[in-house]
């Protein structure tokens, strides 16, 4: 396991968040730190509000009343400036949309692209800075999909598209990943070499945020846990948080808090849960 | 100053028509005769403007899923037009608070209410419609309803012809300014915010350029049938290609030739232009329905029977 600073330093600070839908409190009172440098889990059963603290970091959502701050600006500063990173589920994403594995990894790169001279920012990709290519190749090359850069999007693998996602992400070179559930429903050499890229880029000292029902993965990668149900339920070193008794205590709130949401299917959580 | 504006527009158009007339008469007799009128020169200039940018936009309209979007601002654009109309504004100024406004105002009764979408943009663009249709009869004839509703290309006059040029080039000029955060926003609209880019201004500016086009092509096809020329194309360009670039050119090139062949039929068989137009389009839609290489129904049936 990765050596943990002492002393880590805040990359995002939550403070005093309440968001909800349609006056459907989904998230209360979250103050939170996610430490630098780190790889965070976040864990909770289905309806928690993983995804909706995600909406939010990413400025999909507006909180009703709290801030957000990312080395100590806000957040919004930190997006512009193309720091963060966002792997969304692969159910948000049409793919049947007529573009090839490459121009979407690049996709990650518009944000950057901001930055170029004037005249470049009106021209089609051969004018591109060399720079965005560069990038794209080496983030389609970490997850081993350089080989399917002109396939349509819509004509990879369940296991293949999470990883195209994840190059998306990868390619934009940011301080902060937030990942959206990167290791469910991929086949199990696509889930080790996910978990192989995270490991480099939070040993090249990025911070890596992530939501995950894989509890075998969580207790043997990540150095830092949040338990999240609408509120925060602890947070802490993963030996702490992932024990059996304060999962049940997680499942337990789930009962009692979004019952009617449960999704039938048993969740890789609730399989953990269960053993 | 107005006034040089004017004679530099009259200008720019006659070029462009003889520039046209230069194509033209490059084909057999038969087929060119039609367009020796000047009026068929109008409206020949006028269909291929509106179906180079509906068939641009309509890359946008398929692949965001807003084919009842745009439905629902083609109608909602009547009480704008007729409002203007009595204030004597532009159509354009007048269409696109209208359309804007109810485009909101679904957007409104989607987050507030339990109403779904569907319900919501059906709801506010009949009621828009109805709106305009009562106006306009209070204040014209309706054959300048019909006009309005199913186009009047042979009728066009040059200050409209005017109009669909300034339309185009602002819609070209836009979609190729903006066309990263177009197309990022139209794939990929969480992972667009996440990069920073002010999805709402996007958004909206989409919004506002869907309403300039469907002001460009009243006069063609009006109202009603711009809805066909909005998603037909696209839907056309997107059975047969997987490469964004190479859907537009088809779009566009569908859009095209569908207002150039259906307005040349209308002239031979003395039909309605706007109908035929879409009806045009229409047909392009169901070959490529039949025979694209990979998504067509044939090609598909041939993979079955050879899989046994």
């Amino acid at each position: 396991m990765a050596t943990i600073p002492d002393t880590p330093t805040a990359a995002v600070e939550i403070h005093g968040l309440h968001a909800a839908y349609q006056r459907q409190p989904v998230l209360e009172d979250i103050n939170l730190t996610f430490p630098a440098g780190l790889w965070t889990a976040i864990v909770g059963p289905n309806g928690a509000g993983k995804s909706t603290l995600f909406h939010v970091l990413t400025g999909n959502m507006k909180p009703l009343r709290g801030t957000v701050h990312a080395f100590g600006h806000p957040i919004a500063e930190h997006r512009r400036a193309g720091h963060i990173a966002y792997m969304a589920q692969r159910e948000a994403i049409e793919w049947d949309f007529p573009v090839s594995v490459w121009e979407t990894v690049m996709g990650g790169r518009f944000g950057h692209m901001r930055r170029d001279a004037w005249w470049r920012r009106y021209m089609p990709a051969r004018w591109y800075h060399p720079r965005h290519g560069d990038a794209v190749r080496d983030a389609l090359a970490a997850v081993d999909m350089l080989g399917f850069s002109d396939r349509p999007i819509g004509a990879l693998s369940g296991g293949q598209k999470k990883r195209v996602l994840l190059a998306r992400a990868l390619a934009q070179q940011a301080r902060i990943l937030l990942l959206d559930e990167p290791l469910a429903g991929v086949d199990p050499p696509s889930e080790q070499l996910i978990l192989d890229v995270l490991r480099g880029e939070r040993e090249q000292g990025k911070t890596v945020i992530m939501v995950t029902h894989d509890m075998p993965s969580a207790r043997r990668y990540v150095d830092h846990v949040v338990l999240i149900n609408r509120v925060i339920r602890g947070a802490g070193r993963p030996d702490d948080m992932l024990s059996d008794a304060k999962l049940a205590a997680l499942a337990i709130a789930r009962v009692e808090s979004t019952a009617r949401e449960m999704a039938p299917a048993a969740s890789p959580l609730s399989t953990a849960l269960d053993r | 100053m107005i006034e040089l504006l004017d004679a530099f527009g009259t200008a720019l158009v006659n070029g462009l028509m003889n520039a046209l007339m230069v194509v033209v008469n490059l084909l057999p007799d038969t087929l060119s005769d039609a367009f020796q009128y000047r009026f068929m020169q109008r409206a020949l200039l006028t269909s291929v403007m509106v179906g180079a940018i509906c068939g641009l936009l309509s890359c946008y309209v398929v692949l965001k899923r807003w084919s009842l979007l745009g439905d629902a601002i083609s109608h909602a654009v009547l009480p704008g037009v007729a409002i203007a109309y009595l204030l004597g504004w532009p159509f354009f100024i007048g269409a696109f608070i209208t359309g804007a406004l109810t485009s909101i105002g679904i957007g409104a009764i989607e987050r507030h209410t339990r109403i779904k979408s569907d319900a919501a943009m059906g709801l506010m663009f009949t009621a828009a419609f109805a709106l305009g249709i009562v106006i306009i009869s209070k204040i014209a004839s309706s054959t300048h309803l019909m006009h309005i509703l199913f186009g009047n290309v042979l009728g066009v006059r040059e200050s409209a012809l005017l109009l669909t040029l300034v339309a185009s080039i602002i819609a070209l000029l836009a979609v190729w300014l903006f066309f990263r955060p177009l197309l990022l926003y139209a794939f990929d609209p969480q992972q667009a915010q996440a990069l920073g880019f002010n999805t709402s201004v996007i958004h909206y500016g989409l919004i506002l350029l869907l309403t300039l086009t469907i002001v460009a092509s009243l006069e063609t096809v009006g109202i009603i049938l711009v809805v066909a020329m909005l998603i037909t194309p696209g839907a056309t360009a997107h059975l047969l290609t997987d490469r964004f670039r190479t859907m537009m050119l088809i779009s566009v090139s569908v859009g095209v030739s569908s207002a150039v062949v259906g307005l040349w039929l209308s002239a031979m068989l003395d039909v309605a232009s706007g109908g035929t137009i879409v009806l045009v389009a229409t047909g392009w839609f169901f070959m490529a329905l039949l025979l694209s290489p990979k998504y067509g129904v044939l090609a598909r049936q041939w993979r079955r029977w050879r899989m046994g």
